[in-house]
């Protein structure tokens, strides 16, 4: 087998690095995932979309790759809303400090504002604000369904002529003269100069066979959903105190999650205080919810860099191996811009954006490290 | 639906989320010719029964169509609860802080 590029992982960052190669004509590609696509942590994730991050670089990202969730949403017909975010918070201080992310917020285009409970009532109705003292409002955040997006992407992909194996796992990029030349999968050899690791909790071991580290840590998150409802509220609604955050999904369950402490690259599984724990927070926000059904509970990696953005581009010793990983649990957004990113990158050699281009492996190696305040659940 | 409709009779195959043996069969000649996809698909399984009315007839369309036996496809893990349990349930044990 030969192909151009061999793209590995097939969750959103994967399916939509092909889609865009796909889309400015490079179709001699072949994706490979392991298991089935979405698997990682992509079919697992709480669906949110949004810009108010507190860097430059991910602000800026992140709202390009909002307009593109919205064009892509309509091209290829699937569920994506802007509902907003909520951030409550209960003490001053987080107040203060969301000021003044807001104001980096706003002078990037991003139109966030502190708004008082009377405002959280009507943007949440059924919401007990007691104990809020203000929120941070996120006009342009939203949702959108990971199954419906990642699918089409994938079906749209194969339209254009992209190769997708499932059930077919990476096992070595093969690499000769500091260049790439193949990939040994469980279902033979590719020969290729270019390979895109988009493997997500599996970047860091197919990295490492290309002989470059990534310092990522695999940490296990935990949400729930419960049975459907019509729609009960619009936004993602995040307490800051607590890390808990609650979204009514596309299909109308209500999915919930927060952070409890985990040790990285364990295997995952059931936390029992998992359950308990997330739905104290919100009987106290949505008191109705006491009364309704838990469906079902899992778990999935946040893949963990060590300034919580992703890694992304070329990497400098290996020429023709490409990273899109480590987005430290807010990746799933990211999948549009950095598909078109990545295939910039490819393509022309540069990515449009240049703080993409502060946001490859070399920064961590050089000791450039941007960190990210806003990171949830 | 409308589609559906015309047709007289649709057959249920999945009741929770109201999907029929049309759209199934429709998403396998899609391409969706594994349980998972074809679950995040159309959404069988995803109900409050997680798919213990359905996913044995969905299994043996999809062993059908494939011609393959029901015991070589890769069959879904069943997520916990098994059954739906109210969240009242849960505020009375275990978890971090208590008050109530
Ligand atoms: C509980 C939870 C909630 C989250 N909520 C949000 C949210 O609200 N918003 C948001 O933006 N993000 C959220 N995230 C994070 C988000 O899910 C991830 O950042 C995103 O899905 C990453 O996508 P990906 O395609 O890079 O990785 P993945 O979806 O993990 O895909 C990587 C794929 O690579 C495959 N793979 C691995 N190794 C190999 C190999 N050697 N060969 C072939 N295939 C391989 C895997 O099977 C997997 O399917 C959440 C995550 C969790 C766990
Ligand atoms: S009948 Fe399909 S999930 Fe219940």
């Amino acid at each position: 087998m030969r192909s151009e590029v061999v793209i590995i992982g097939g969750g959103m960052t994967g399916v939509s690095i092909a889609y865009q190669l796909a889309k400015r004509g490079i179709t001699d590609v072949i994706l490979l995932e392991k298991r089935y696509l979405g698997s990682g942590s992509s079919f697992r994730c709480g669906t949110g979309i949004r810009a108010s991050f507190t860097t430059e670089e991910h602000i800026v990202l992140q709202k390009h790759s909002i307009e593109m969730w919205k064009e892509l949403s309509e091209e290829l017909g699937f569920f994506y809303l802007r509902g907003g975010y909520l951030w409550l918070f209960r003490k001053e201080e987080q107040v203060n400090a969301f000021r003044e992310f807001s104001k980096i917020h706003n002078k990037y285009g991003v139109p966030t504002r502190i708004i008082y409970p009377d405002e959280i009532k009507e943007l949440a109705p059924t919401i007990n604000t007691e104990g809020i003292i203000a929120a941070l409002y996120d006009p342009l955040a939203g949702k959108a369904d990971p199954f419906g997006a990642v699918l089409s992407h994938a079906q749209a992909c194969k339209k254009m002529g992209v190769k997708i194996y499932t059930q077919t796992e990476a096992k070595k990029i093969d690499v000769r003269n500091g260049k790439v030349i193949g990939v040994d999968t469980t279902a033979g050899y590719i020969e290729t100069n270019k390979v895109v690791i988009a493997a997500g909790y599996g970047s860091r071991d197919i990295a490492k066979t290309a002989g470059v580290d990534l310092p990522l840590e695999n940490v296990p998150h935990h949400a729930l959903v419960t049975e459907k409802f019509k729609e009960v509220f619009k936004p993602l609604v995040i307490d800051w105190t607590s890390s808990a955050y609650i979204v009514q999904t596309y299909a109308g369950n209500i999915l919930m999650g927060i952070d409890i402490e985990e040790q990285p690259n364990i295997p995952l599984t059931q936390r029992i205080d998992f359950i308990p724990t997330v739905v104290k927070v919100m009987v106290k926000l949505f008191p109705w919810l006491r009364y309704v059904n838990v469906l079902r509970y899992w778990s999935g990696y946040y893949v963990m860099s060590p300034d919580r953005h992703p890694i992304l581009g070329p990497v400098d010793e290996v020429e023709g191996l490409y990273v899109a990983a480590g987005y430290s649990g807010h990746g799933y957004m990211m999948g549009p811009i950095v598909g078109r990113l990545i295939a910039e990158w490819i393509i022309d050699g540069k990515p449009s954006l240049p703080q993409a281009e502060r946001l490859t492996l070399r920064r961590i190696k050089e000791g450039k490290l941007i960190y990210e305040k806003a990171v949830v659940g | 639906m409308g589609e559906k409709m015309k047709k007289g009779h649709p057959i249920f195959v999945c009741r929770c989320e109201n999907v029929t043996l049309e759209d199934i069969e429709k998403a396998i000649e899609e391409g969706y010719t594994d349980l998972e996809s074809l679950k995040r698909k159309l959404r069988i399984g995803m109900g409050p029964c997680q798919g213990r009315t359905c996913l044995p007839i969905v299994i043996r369309i999809l062993a059908r169509k494939l011609k393959k036996r029901p015991e070589e496809l890769l069959i879904p893990p069943s997520r916990p609860p098994i059954t739906p349990i109210p969240i009242e349930v849960f505020l009375a044990s275990g978890g971090e802080e208590d008050e109530e």
